[in-house]
């Protein structure tokens, strides 16, 4: 299939009507007309730890939920979140789903989208595998590690990607085992 | 509690399709206005507060009710917005049953529509993200790798990865979610109002489409749909002069969670697992303890819940204590969920086969009601006395839910 191909959709027929067309005009709406504001306070000092290599996440004192990436507030507690904390380099999948972007040069090879939860957190942060990682070994509770990049500048992508590691549990995620 | 008992009398629909060509947004609402009213069989100038809402920005109209306000029979009375997203349609039918049970308003009509086709789905949907995704570059969130990793995002986004995870709960296969698919539209197939009727639809169909996003296929997801429906409320005294089977509304909630997935300004989402749900669990819990409900598998007769996608049709009825954790799949498998099973489920074909964002949420309790009724075009064989309606939306996972019954509340108490 070559690049910028339209892909068929093929799906089976359904009752359709026909409708007479009234009036229609065009007309526009621009959204990057607006201003939007945010509150730097907790993400300042995240950003700072990666380009340090640490991962710091913060704890909510009432609940003792750790944040990853830090939260400027608690919905469970209504509490601020102030304790830092440093987490350890391994995490896990704890969602994971495929992209096929329209663009892509081979639409048949899904690109994995994981949720990582980072050891020692209680939240999912939306990021990347190592590339090569066939779509179908990941799974559900895969452990996995930081891998840094090579030029960390205090942005959301000092931590490059997540590398899997072997899984000691692996052989209980097998289908066979689970039947 | 309440203090006058709410009762649904009639609920109405538009046509609904991918373009309503022929219709502008007011003339669309008036479709649904005017068929609720003559089914209801009273005059327009009874009533006496009209509630609508829709979902703001996606036909790039804000207030519309502006536009509209003579198309919904609202002259010489108070007009009230609800928008709550998804759930707009569920929000506002909760905030006519509030009207009505204050006892400051005797009959109370409720809209909800959306006409997609006006405006850019996406277009709308990124006036909601924008104010959180204007910040991934700031913090040094590339293009690239917003866009691969954002292809996975957005509604189909949230409910793969709850499909993920649900299928990994429940051990359910691509084809019990296909059969989902198929049940629902056929189902629609039955339903004059519905979008998506595919009478002749197999599982092997909705196998053969591509995937979207895994596990969901081109076959499995909502359409973007064209629509309006209204509910009309009155007090159970005037419902039991007007309607043959006045439909009593008895519990209403409505819960909203930490966000899931997406949460904004860059922080960290609450919940790990994206199919737990624990807003649907405790809004269930708080709609069926103020109708008296102990037993929800038993007691209710029928259910319609907020499905775009077929996996959260499973996760919803296992959720909402309709069936044992993990067994919803084998349920569909043997048929308890048909339109002659013991349990029937979105008979109307679901938000699965029509999707008019800020009416689907509001269908689902004004197709329950009309099985109550009896009135329903897919009416099940069996008798239905109490049914249930239920609204997801957001990624803060904002439940809603209406309990409804042929019977008044104080039956039970």
């Amino acid at each position: 299939m070559e690049v910028g191909d339209k892909i068929k959709m093929p799906l089976p027929e359904y009752i359709k009507k026909e409708y007479k067309r009234t009036r229609t005009l065009r007309g526009m709406w621009y959204l990057t007309n607006y201003k939007y504001k945010f509150n730097m306070s907790r993400i300042k000092t995240y950003l700072k730890g990666l380009k340090e290599g640490h991962l710091l996440g913060i704890k909510c004192r009432s609940c003792n939920r750790v944040f990853f990436p830090p939260k400027t507030i608690c919905g469970k507690c209504l509490v601020k979140p102030d304790q830092w904390v440093m987490l350890p380099e391994t995490a896990t999948v704890a969602t994971a789903s495929a992209g096929y972007a329209e663009d892509d040069k081979d639409r048949e090879r899904p690109i994995p989208v994981i949720g990582v939860r980072q050891d020692g957190s209680d939240t999912v942060l939306m990021h990347n595998i190592s590339e090569g990682v066939d779509f179908d070994t990941v799974y559900i509770g895969m452990p996995l590690k930081v891998v840094w990049a090579e030029e960390r500048n205090g942005g959301w992508f000092d931590i490059d990607h997540y590398e899997p590691i072997e899984d000691p549990a692996a052989k209980l995620n097998k289908e066979e085992d689970l039947k | 509690m309440a203090k006058v008992q709410p009762a649904i009398i009639s609920s109405g629909f538009s046509e609904h399709a991918s373009k309503r060509s022929d219709v502008n947004m007011a003339e669309l609402v008036n479709e649904a206005v005017e068929n609720c009213i003559q089914m209801a069989n009273i005059d327009w100038k009874d009533i006496d507060l009209i509630i609508n809402g829709n979902m703001p920005a996606f036909e790039g109209a804000n207030m519309p009710e502006l536009w509209m306000g003579d198309h919904m029979a609202a002259k010489n009375k108070p007009v009230l917005r609800v928008t709550t997203g998804g759930t707009t349609g569920g929000s506002v039918t909760i905030a006519g049953y509030y009207a009505v049970a204050s006892g400051l308003y005797d009959t109370v009509l409720a809209i909800g529509f959306e006409q997609q086709s006006c405006g850019d789905t996406s277009v709308g949907l990124a006036s909601v993200a924008i104010g959180e995704i204007v910040i991934y570059p700031d913090v040094g969130y590339d293009y690239s790798r917003m866009a691969s990793n954002m292809g996975a995002g957005a509604a189909i986004g949230v409910a793969s990865y709850q499909a993920m995870n649900y299928m990994r709960r429940s051990n359910a296969t691509e084809e019990d979610l296909a059969r989902v698919v198929v049940q629902n539209r056929r189902n629609a197939a039955k339903t004059w109002w519905t979008h998506l009727k595919m009478p002749t639809i197999t599982i092997e169909d909705v196998l053969d489409t591509p995937y979207l996003s895994y596990p969901l296929r081109f076959g499995m997801v909502c359409p973007a749909s064209d629509g309006a429906c209204a509910i009309l409320y009155t007090t159970e005294e005037k419902a039991r002069q007007i309607a043959d089977i006045p439909v009593y509304v008895n519990g209403v909630a409505s819960v909203a969670n930490e966000p899931a997935i997406l949460a904004p300004n860059m922080e960290g989402a609450g919940q790990v697992d994206p199919c737990e749900q624990l807003s649907a669990t405790k809004s269930a819990e708080l709609a069926y303890g103020q109708a008296g409900i102990s037993f929800p598998n038993k007691e209710i007769d029928y259910v319609e819940v907020y499905a775009p996608f077929p996996n959260q049709e499973l996760m919803w009825v296992e959720r909402l204590g309709l069936f044992e954790e993990n067994m919803a799949p084998e349920a569909y498998r043997n048929g308890l969920t048909a339109w002659d099973g013991e349990l029937p489920v979105n008979c109307s074909g679901g938000v699965n086969s029509t999707n008019a964002i800020g009416a689907s949420a509001m269908e689902r309790p004004a197709e329950a009601a009309l099985q109550i009724m009896g009135k329903a075009s897919n009416q099940v064989p069996k008798t239905v006395h109490t049914a249930m309606g239920h609204g997801w939306g957001g990624s803060i996972n904002l439940i809603t839910h209406v309990v409804m019954s042929d019977e008044p509340q104080r039956k039970w108490r």
